[in-house]
């Protein structure tokens, strides 16, 4: 063990030459650190999007079949129409009983009319429609019926927030108890626990306001002709929007949405959730976009981290087996007396490598006080250009089931949100009107931590550079004679 | 103890060799002093002998053995012991850190025995302050002092050194070959000088001069 000794020695005898080792070093690893905190920090938020992002599967009627079986039955005495079938929710059941399926939320949404209190008035609710229609005449109040306010976009999502009370859950099936919107609510002084009265057909329902959301959505730019404000959407339970739709719509909804448990799995679960249902009549769309977003902007960081560990870890090498090499050059005289003496050639090489370790040991402290805030740094810039170019518009081909518009916004089959919901067109024949775009950016943030685990890769990584370094330089020790050396020099 | 038999070395044509059918016999105990005029191959000779080069042609038996079957990293580690006109001290150590580090890696037997180590060197004059000192702060004579005391705290019995005093001035020269002849007669080693200064040879027991080629007693 003579060659530790003969290595601490050298160190601390040439401390500007220690130092120097020391900085480049440090250098180098803080570089290889800062791309591995980047490369596990992504594989982290990849995993976090999978569980938070997630992906949904959407039932609903098939509108491309619905279409042509139209045309189909056209004939020159009458004028066609459109026949969507609702999704039964035992069809819905079955499919919900599949391998990473985790939840569904059946959605319904019907049209009412305020009695015991005042819609949100906006500047185009009253106007008249094209075909003689009036908004107002087809219900001024959107109900959105749905299994679980949690599970419906336009609150996972962050659009709605249940501000007070509490939202709906499937304990509320079969009840009349309703979430309505904070700005309805502060209008008509409503507060939880209150009952409200709408009316529908000539029939008049009791609502028990359970819960209030306040709503972040603009409908500016939605606003025209039949458009209503966010906040005349009430939630309810989708078994009270069928029963205000009437009675041939008990046991469907306009669409059903499954939280798929594993977004990978999505396609999977879409492929085994065909088999179970009527292709014709119904439809199964994916929607994994968000996690796709995610997971392709995760991937292009990982991806850059890599190349900079790799880089780093090339040019490491590279510039250390220089160093080592020209220290070698520096010391051949003392690798010749070392010889002379009859040391092993290996202990002398032991001797340098054990160098660099000792440069490597307090370089890893150095690293690691400093890597945290490179990663932090390198990240931010990292996700800020992923950010800007990864903004996903996020569209799902088959959820629209047509003939409305006064549906939601989502693609997903979520409660509807933003502009265009109310109760403009075609409110009695609503099919709960998924169409729409919305924009989803990968916004997931990178959690940078220098774990000890980070710091044991990292030392693995340094000790596999500065043995190739050795390794390379040493070839002249190697070949070296003592009598060259001692002598002949 | 140590036999040149019929060697022979050139550097790259045989007919332009530095010496040839070279026959010597060096003794345990005794100081031999090898002369002659620079360039004269006197150094290259004591490289064969302390097994930092091969002879060309011949061998050199080691207590009878060739030193090629004991194996040239084996026997400068274990059987031989050299000191050079340069004094070739570690520069990042102290004089007691020199010591200490030629013991552990000639495998001594006080290997480790700082103290050992201490009193070889302050038989050669070394004092406590300047054994911790970085041998870089020693004058010419005092290194050459540790670099001797290194071969006196390992167990070689063959001590080979080359211009020893060539940088030392003459009262230092005394008392360094004084020392050489200490590791003779008084450790039973056998010491082989290489010199150009005929004030040294004649203080060795036996003179070798190499002259046009060829060795001879003088």
């Amino acid at each position: 063990m003579n060659f530790l000794k003969r290595a601490w020695l050298s160190l601390s005898a040439k401390k500007g030459r220690s130092v120097l080792l020391v900085l480049v070093t440090t250098a180098i690893m803080l570089f290889v650190l800062a791309g591995m905190l980047i490369h596990t920090a992504a594989d982290q938020a990849t995993a976090n999007a999978k569980k938070s992002v997630g992906a949904t599967l959407t039932l609903s009627a098939n509108r491309s079949s619905a279409f042509k079986k139209m045309r189909a039955s056209s004939s020159s005495s009458s004028k066609p129409k459109l026949k969507m079938s609702s999704v039964k929710l035992s069809d819905a059941k079955k499919i919900a009983k599949l391998a990473n399926v985790a939840s569904y939320n059946a959605t319904v949404s019907a049209s009412v009319n305020a009695k015991s209190f005042d819609a949100i008035s906006t500047s185009s609710s009253t106007s008249t429609m094209p075909g003689g229609a009036s908004s107002s005449s087809s219900g001024d109040i959107s109900l959105s019926g749905v299994t679980n306010t949690s599970q419906s976009t336009s609150f996972t999502d962050g659009t709605n927030k249940i501000t007070k009370g509490r939202g709906l859950t499937s304990s509320d099936k079969n009840t009349n108890n309703v979430v309505v919107e904070s700005e309805l609510a502060k209008e008509d002084s409503l507060s939880v626990g209150d009952t409200i009265t709408v009316k529908k057909s000539g029939k008049t329902y009791k609502l028990k306001i359970v819960g209030i959301y306040k709503s972040t959505s603009s409908s500016s730019t939605q606003m025209g002709p039949g458009a209503s404000d966010p906040a005349n959407t009430i939630y309810s339970s989708y078994t009270l929007a069928n029963t205000v739709k009437g009675s041939k719509y008990a046991g469907t909804a306009d669409s059903v949405t499954f939280t798929i448990s594993n977004p990978s799995k999505v396609n999977s679960v879409k492929a085994a959730g065909k088999k179970l249902i009527n292709t014709s009549k119904y439809s199964l769309a994916t929607n994994d976009s968000s996690y796709q977003a995610v997971k392709s902007s995760m991937n292009n960081i990982k991806s850059f981290a890599d190349k900079i560990v790799w880089l780093v870890a090339i040019a490491g090498t590279i510039i250390l087996a220089l160093i080592v090499i020209l220290m070698i050059r520096e010391r051949r005289h003392e690798i010749g007396i070392l010889l002379s003496m009859g040391e092993a050639r290996w202990k002398i090489v032991g001797q340098f490598f054990a160098e660099l370790v000792m440069v490597l040991v307090v370089s890893l402290c150095l690293a690691g006080i400093g890597g945290k805030f490179v990663g932090d740094k390198l990240g931010s810039e990292l996700m800020s250009q992923q950010t800007q170019s990864s903004s996903a518009t996020i569209s799902a081909p088959g959820d629209s089931n047509g003939g409305n518009m006064g549906g939601g916004s989502r693609p997903s089959g979520g409660a509807p949100s933003g502009g265009g919901q109310g109760g403009g067109m075609a409110v009695h024949s609503s099919m709960g009107g998924q169409t729409g775009t919305t924009s989803a950016s990968a916004d997931t943030d990178l959690d940078i931590n220098v774990t000890a685990l980070t710091m044991v890769e990292l030392g693995g990584f340094g000790l596999a550079i500065i043995f190739l370094s050795t390794m390379l330089a040493s070839g002249g020790i190697l070949r070296l004679q003592p009598k060259k050396v001692l002598i002949e020099s | 103890m140590l036999e040149a038999k019929n060697i022979g070395y050139w550097y790259t044509h045989k007919d332009d060799y530095l010496f040839k059918d070279v026959n010597l016999t060096f003794e345990a105990g005794q100081s031999y002093a090898i002369v002659g005029q620079s360039g004269s191959g006197k150094t290259t000779f004591l490289s064969l002998l302390a097994g930092l080069d091969q002879p060309k042609a011949g061998q050199i038996l080691y207590e009878g053995q060739d030193i090629k079957k004991i194996g040239m990293t084996n026997y400068r580690k274990r059987d031989v012991s050299v000191v050079f006109q340069s004094y070739n001290l570690f520069t990042y150590m102290s004089p007691l850190d020199n010591l200490l580090t030629a013991m552990a890696i000639t495998g001594s037997q006080h290997a480790g025995d700082k103290e050992f180590a201490a009193t070889m060197l302050k038989k050669l004059g070394i004092t406590e302050d300047l054994m911790r000192k970085n041998v870089q702060h020693l004058s010419g004579g005092q290194q050459q002092r540790v670099a001797i005391a290194r071969t006196m705290a390992c167990d070689a019995q063959l001590v080979v050194a080359d211009e020893p005093t060539g940088n030392l001035d003459e009262n230092n020269t005394v008392e360094v070959v004084g020392l050489f002849q200490k590791i003779a007669h008084e450790q039973g080693k056998c010491v082989i000088i290489v010199t150009h200064e005929s004030a040294v040879a004649e203080m060795c027991d036996t003179t070798y001069r190499l002259e046009k080629k060829v060795f001879s007693q003088v």
